[in-house]
């Protein structure tokens, strides 16, 4: 792999995002390892304290951009953290990330005492926040700094339990839906927070995997909530994108997908050559070397498969080269090193 | 008047592909009225429509939500079937522990195997989720089990497979068990370096799979004590 010289980045991690956004060339492919719980190792500090402290989780963040100088930074910590701070119970691990341990929701009137969170005071949203500034406020110069949100589905599939809600789009169609209209609700207050700290949301739905449900639900569930999401980015965002990160499977949702706005989506378990041929015209693509290979393989076999992708996108416009899905917790330094020289070797306009 | 044995079974098996369990609990209550055999009700009417469910399932028009809610369905109806079952016409078994690793509680995957697995006849022994890993191994040699199937959505989890069939090597019965994996950071040369017998990617798959190593029998015969 060290056969072909890779050119040195002319341009800063900032400055190559935003030729995505304008329309132009940047110099090279931008890289989007999304490095999320990830970060926390790199500062050498315990998952659990990056999880419950944010100048722990915004340092952390800061530490990995200075390490590895990928294009985005991503401050996260479960996708149950909009549920959490609606009353969703969490169990924390000193080295793990945390999981729910009792959705709110143990009745379906519970709904009625259901409410849009208080973003300086309800759960660990202070923590998300705090970190958000600090990220900002350290690297926002250099680099795009982004939060990540649930979407509707995920966050109400974290206060009721999963299977329950899953049977519910079947048998209680109508109660989903008041439901999703507070979590929307929710997910627009975090939006504005977000951008109120000059970072990106990015909003991630993983309960609409197609492997989850069905393209039908997807329609009726998870479009519309989105498109209200999207058009809210757009409407207060002072021209930031709307980007959507969706785990899995989703071939079949595309199509609804687009009609959902979005202006960069990010993709897992997909080809996203195919993707390209669907929405390329409309949306960046961002993906998505498998993350079970960062945790397992060598950094040559990381290498060979990035370039793959890069090849499946031909002319590499409107690319993002990433990971499908989070780089796992204890993923091997160099592999991250090898997903961005990747970007840097096979995503050049150049040649 | 009772209804004819092949409408009540075209009942069971519409009732629970189609989602009914109202319908699945009346069709078992007349089964059971009529005298029929519980034992063929199970198998050519709820079994026969989850296993229509599974075929949707593979061809992507069912989904998770419709696969649990027709085996709903099937339960409902299994409850009041199964107290009717005549000795004579039960079968043996294959046993098969199930659980999700330790660290990880998600369990719409393993959950959604064993519905499948217990469909197609396989005596389900499931620990749950968040399973200490020694407990896949004591459990399997309490019930006798033939198959050990370990399920985890996190690259956190996944190791803990690897270490189970360690467990098994060290006590020296690696070969009385086959050993499944599967879940989303799970892949078949992930299944192959840890030494697993089988992996399979969703839950119809794996009954194929499940059904192919009991078939080869990796079971209890030859334990050493």
């Amino acid at each position: 792999m060290n056969t072909i010289t890779i050119p040195a980045d002319t341009q800063t991690p900032l400055e190559r995002v935003l030729c995505y956004l304008k329309g132009e060339k940047p110099q090279r492919v931008a890289c989007f390892p999304l490095i999320l719980n990830h970060a926390a190792r790199v500062l050498g500090v315990s998952i659990g304290k990056y999880n419950r402290d944010g100048k722990i989780m915004g340092k952390s963040h800061v530490a990995a951009f200075r390490r590895y100088g990928s294009d985005a930074i991503l401050i996260f910590s479960t996708t149950s953290t909009l549920a959490e701070a609606m009353g969703t119970k969490m169990e924390f691990f000193e080295e793990d990330a945390p999981q729910i341990s009792e959705p709110f929701i143990k009745e379906r009137s519970d709904l009625k005492k259901l409410k849009v969170p208080d973003f300086s005071r309800d759960g660990r949203l202070p923590v998300y926040m705090e970190a958000t500034e600090i990220a900002v406020r350290e690297v926002g110069s250099e680099v795009c700094v982004t939060t990540v949100l649930a979407g509707p589905l995920t966050t109400a599939a974290a206060l009721f339990p999963v299977d329950q809600l899953t049977r519910d789009l079947i048998k209680n169609k109508a109660w989903v839906h008041e439901l999703m209209e507070i979590c929307t609700q929710a997910c627009m207050k975090f939006i504005e927070e977000i951008l109120k700290r000059k970072s990106l949301p990015i909003i991630v739905e993983p309960i609409a995997s197609g492997s989850l449900i069905s393209p039908v639900h997807f329609k009726e569930f998870v479009a519309p909530y989105l498109k209200r999401l999207s058009d809210h980015v757009h409407k207060t965002g002072g021209g930031m994108p709307a980007v959507l990160h969706i785990c899995g499977k989703t071939t079949p949702n595309w199509k609804a997908m687009l009609e959902a706005e979005f202006d960069m989506w990010s993709l897992d378990n997909v080809d996203l050559g195919q993707a390209k041929a669907t929405a390329g015209h409309r949306v960046v693509l961002v993906g998505n070397v498998t993350p079970a290979n960062l945790l397992k393989n060598t950094p040559e076999e990381i290498d060979a498969e990035a370039k793959v992708i890069c090849e499946k996108m031909g002319d590499l416009k409107g690319f993002i080269l990433g990971s499908g899905c989070e780089v796992p917790i204890n993923t091997p330094p160099e592999n991250v090193d090898a997903l961005i020289s990747a970007a840097r070797k096979y995503g050049r306009f150049d040649n | 008047m009772p209804r004819e044995r092949g409408d009540l079974l075209k009942d069971l098996m519409d009732a629970v592909f189609l989602m009914n369990e109202d319908l699945a609990v009346k069709a078992a209550k007349e089964v059971v009225a009529a005298g029929y055999d519980a034992y063929d009700a199970i198998n050519n009417g709820l079994v026969a429509g989850m296993n229509k469910a599974g075929v949707l399932y593979e061809k992507e028009e069912y989904f998770v939500p419709e696969l649990l809610i027709c085996s709903d369905a099937m339960y409902a109806g299994l409850e009041i079937l199964r107290p009717h079952i005549k000795t004579d016409t039960a079968v043996e078994k294959h046993k098969v522990v199930i659980g999700v690793m330790e660290g990880d509680t998600h369990d719409i995957g393993k959950n959604l195997v064993k519905i499948m697995m217990d469909a197609a006849g396989f005596e389900m022994f499931d620990l749950g989720r968040n399973v200490p890993l020694a407990s896949f191994v004591e459990k399997a040699k309490e019930v006798n089990a033939e198959l050990i199937c370990m399920s985890t959505l996190m690259t956190t989890t996944m190791d803990g497979m690897a270490t189970v069939i360690e467990m098994l090597k060290e006590e020296g019965i690696r070969n009385s068990f086959k050993v499944m994996v599967g879940g989303g950071p799970i892949s078949q040369g992930f299944a192959k370096k840890i030494g697993a017998d089988g992996y399979a990617d969703n839950a119809t798959n794996a009954v194929d799979i499940a059904k192919k190593l009991a078939a080869k029998g990796g079971s209890s015969q030859g334990r050493a004590k």
